[in-house]
């Protein structure tokens, strides 16, 4: 056997994760994020932290003194955007993002029973992944990322049947509706729901993603717009609550998903 | 049929193992033999969208087009042999779809090879549509897409297929569970617990369909769990899943991989199963692998490395489209068939050890998962897994451990560097799979206690239990 001792690898490759990594500590981070009322930092620190047994408690403590839409916003919410900057800086990665989101998710419920008529979010969004494909993981990735961005979301699932993400869209009315598919002969539903959504008048942005979706082909056919992975997509999502249409976020999508 | 376990290694020594040579070597179609003393080119592809749209443009696109060209150049370059793969479109879950195609592409490969004797084959790739929440077993429900599983088997064998391949879903809602989650136990669990006896449950079936009508029953692969784990991971910049977690997946999942062959399945194995090096010490069956020649599919860290012991190499899928050399089959042929020339060549002058060797030393601490499947390694895991090899719990957890361990003493030995959060990750795997029990029992009812709420569309039922 050819020996691998002594190799200088040096000249092999580069390995960039070694140099491109972060050091700082995610506590340092923190500190400098977290809110300064203790109650409300109380509860932020769970999600940070991810402890998911610890953030019913913490909420309900909270709501004795502060007002439920104070607790998710300034404390859950607050929570969960150091963990978005710790994933920005890459100090957090997938799983953390999953496990803080679910921390934030189960104070939320908690805090906004509270809220008489339930808590307003920034908008609705519709989610499925192709018929004929149960590649889903991508899609379930990026719903977690919308919700923890303030989105609520219908996850229609995988395997769904154009009609029946055309009904969902008619009778629910969300802001953008999503499509995600691993294979070429799946994402031609895209086009096909689109279309039927342009003939009942609809004009909301279809977001097409998936391993075999690319920019072109997501920007092939009215409504389409692109999103090439989870982390992009409540940057658009943000835009089209700020009134740009499927247009507007295909001639400015450099711009929007830029860094992400 | 019952799964008959493998308990000892089919290879006495790691440097025993090479490319182009299997304990067991399969011969099928028009003239191919796998593991016979030469690599064979295997081709993928995904058809044009909207191809799907009828029966006849889908045979058109299948067998006019992508065949006839793939064969057409492998005659024009001078390869010997030539292996076609249809991995099938959703659509051809529809017989009326797959037929045409399954019996078109036998037709043409029949037709060059008596026209220019090129030896050839088709390898045919199930679609697995099942779906935990609406069984993974017939349960009178939803689907029936465990039916329709069964019954795509026999449509390809039935019809002309030469080896019969799958890439099975069992284990996946788990699988998605804890590659998102980082939860190394889930994995254990889902993949190398409950994929295996999902493995045994279908496979038994596949090896059935595939004797009765004298096809090779080949191999499987874990896709649906390592893969994903694998491609999330990604390259050195893409850091959601840790690399080396991944690499302990990655093993795990040969634990799941190698009942198709403990079930009668002869290979070659699926060839985006990067768990082959492990598989193949173990049972010397022949392996498909593919790594370099599949950047058309994706990138990895370990393109050289995966070509160290592979009897067929593959592009993983290319969709069909023009390129400047003539179709993208035919481009990625090229690029396939003159890296296998390169293997065959070293075989025919003896040279076969020393540029295994190369392929394996030039990936080796590109990351942990190259650096697990490096042969010397991989030959390691695949001796617990042989060690345990009756019990499929506790040969699933040796493979994960063995792996974890291999790739630590590789860092502590400072031959692969790894980053702090790849070490911080590799030491609570190392931790967690040293905590769970010894007793199968144990281990089942902990995670089904632990998981029952947690894992999305998790049914004992879908594993007989």
């Amino acid at each position: 056997m050819v020996s691998p001792k002594g190799v200088d690898y040096a000249k092999i490759l580069k390995r960039y994760d070694i140099k491109a990594q972060n050091d700082t500590s995610p506590e340092a981070i923190a500190e400098k994020m977290l809110p300064k009322d203790p109650v409300l930092r109380k509860v932020a620190e769970t999600v940070v932290w991810m402890k998911f047994k610890d953030v019913g408690p913490a909420t309900t403590d909270a709501l004795k003194t502060k007002d439920a839409l104070a607790i998710i916003n300034d404390g859950l919410v607050a929570g969960m955007e150091v963990v978005s900057k710790l994933y920005a800086d890459h100090i957090y990665y997938l799983p953390e993002i999953m496990m803080a989101a679910k921390t934030m998710e189960i104070g939320i419920a908690i805090a906004e029973k509270q809220i008489a008529g339930g808590r307003v979010t920034k908008g609705l969004v519709v989610m499925h992944v192709a018929e004929g494909d149960p590649h889903d993981i991508g899609k379930n990735i990026a719903a977690v990322m919308l919700r923890s961005s303030g989105y609520s979301v219908i996850d229609m699932g995988k395997d769904v049947a154009v009609d029946d993400v055309v009904k969902e869209v008619a009778k629910s009315k969300p802001m953008m509706v999503t499509g995600t598919a691993l294979m070429t002969t799946t994402m031609t539903a895209f086009p096909r729901a689109a279309e039927k959504l342009v003939g009942k008048g609809i004009s909301i942005p279809f977001m097409s993603a998936g391993g075999a979706v690319n920019r072109d082909f997501s920007e092939s056919f009215d409504l389409g717009i692109y999103s090439e992975k989870a982390p992009q997509t409540p940057p658009i999502a943000d835009k089209i609550k700020a009134g740009y249409d499927w247009r507007k976020v295909r001639a400015n999508w450099e711009d929007i998903v830029g860094g992400v | 049929m019952a799964a008959t376990r493998f308990t000892k290694m089919a290879y006495s020594s790691p440097d025993e193992i090479v490319f182009g040579t299997s304990k067991s070597p399969v011969s099928y179609g028009f003239g191919i033999k796998v593991g016979a003393g030469r690599v064979i080119p295997e081709l993928n592809y995904a058809p044009r969208p909207g191809s799907e749209k009828d029966p006849a443009r889908l045979k058109k696109e299948y067998v006019d087009y992508i065949s006839k060209d793939v064969l057409t150049r492998a005659v024009t370059l001078g390869f010997p042999d030539v292996q076609l793969e249809t991995e099938w479109v959703s659509q051809m879950g529809n017989p009326k779809f797959s037929i045409g195609v399954v019996e078109g592409q036998h037709e043409i490969c029949e037709k060059f090879h008596n026209e220019y004797g090129i030896n050839c084959a088709v390898r045919q790739t199930l679609p697995d549509q099942r779906e935990a929440e609406e069984g993974l077993r017939p349960c009178g429900k939803g689907h029936k897409y465990p039916e329709a599983l069964v019954g795509c088997a026999e449509v390809a064998c039935e019809n002309g297929a030469d080896v019969l391949a799958c890439e099975t879903m069992g284990g996946k809602e788990f699988a998605d569970y804890a590659v998102t989650s980082g939860d190394v136990v889930a994995f254990l669990y889902g993949v190398g617990y409950l994929g295996a006896i999902d493995m045994e449950w279908i496979w038994s079936q596949f090896v059935d369909i595939a004797k009765k009508n004298k096809v090779t029953p080949g191999g499987d692969t874990n896709c649906s769990g390592a893969n994903v784990s694998m491609f999330m991971a990604g390259g050195l910049l893409d850091q959601d899943v840790q690399k080396t977690f991944s690499a302990v997946t990655r093993a795990i999942s040969a634990a799941r991989t190698m009942v198709a062959m403990e079930c009668g399945a002869t290979g070659p194995d699926k060839d985006c199963g990067y768990e082959g090096p492990i598989i193949k010490c173990i049972t010397g069956r022949p392996a498909a692998q593919e790594g370099k020649n599949c950047q058309c599919a994706h990138a990895d860290l370990q393109g050289n490395l995966m070509a160290q012991i592979c009897d067929l190499w593959s592009n993983e899928s290319v969709e069909y489209h023009p390129e400047f050399g003539g179709s993208s089959v035919q481009c990625w042929l090229g690029s396939l068939g003159y890296e296998v020339a390169l293997m065959n060549c070293a075989i025919a002058t003896g040279n076969e050890k020393t540029l295994r060797d190369l392929y394996m030393i030039t990936d080796r601490t590109r990351g942990p998962e190259g650096y697990m499947l490096a042969f010397d390694n991989a030959y390691k895991v695949g001796e617990a897994i042989a060690k345990e090899g009756k019990n499929i719990y506790l040969r699933a957890k040796a493979a994960g451990l063995t792996a974890a361990k291999v790739v630590k003493a590789g860092y502590e030995s400072k031959e692969l560097p790894l980053t702090t959060k790849q070490k911080d990750v590799l030491d609570v795997i190392i931790k967690e799979l040293e905590a769970l029990p010894a007793e199968e029992a144990k281990f089942t009812e902990y995670c089904h206690k632990k998981y029952a709420d947690v894992v999305p569309n998790y049914n004992k039922k879908n594993y007989g239990l």
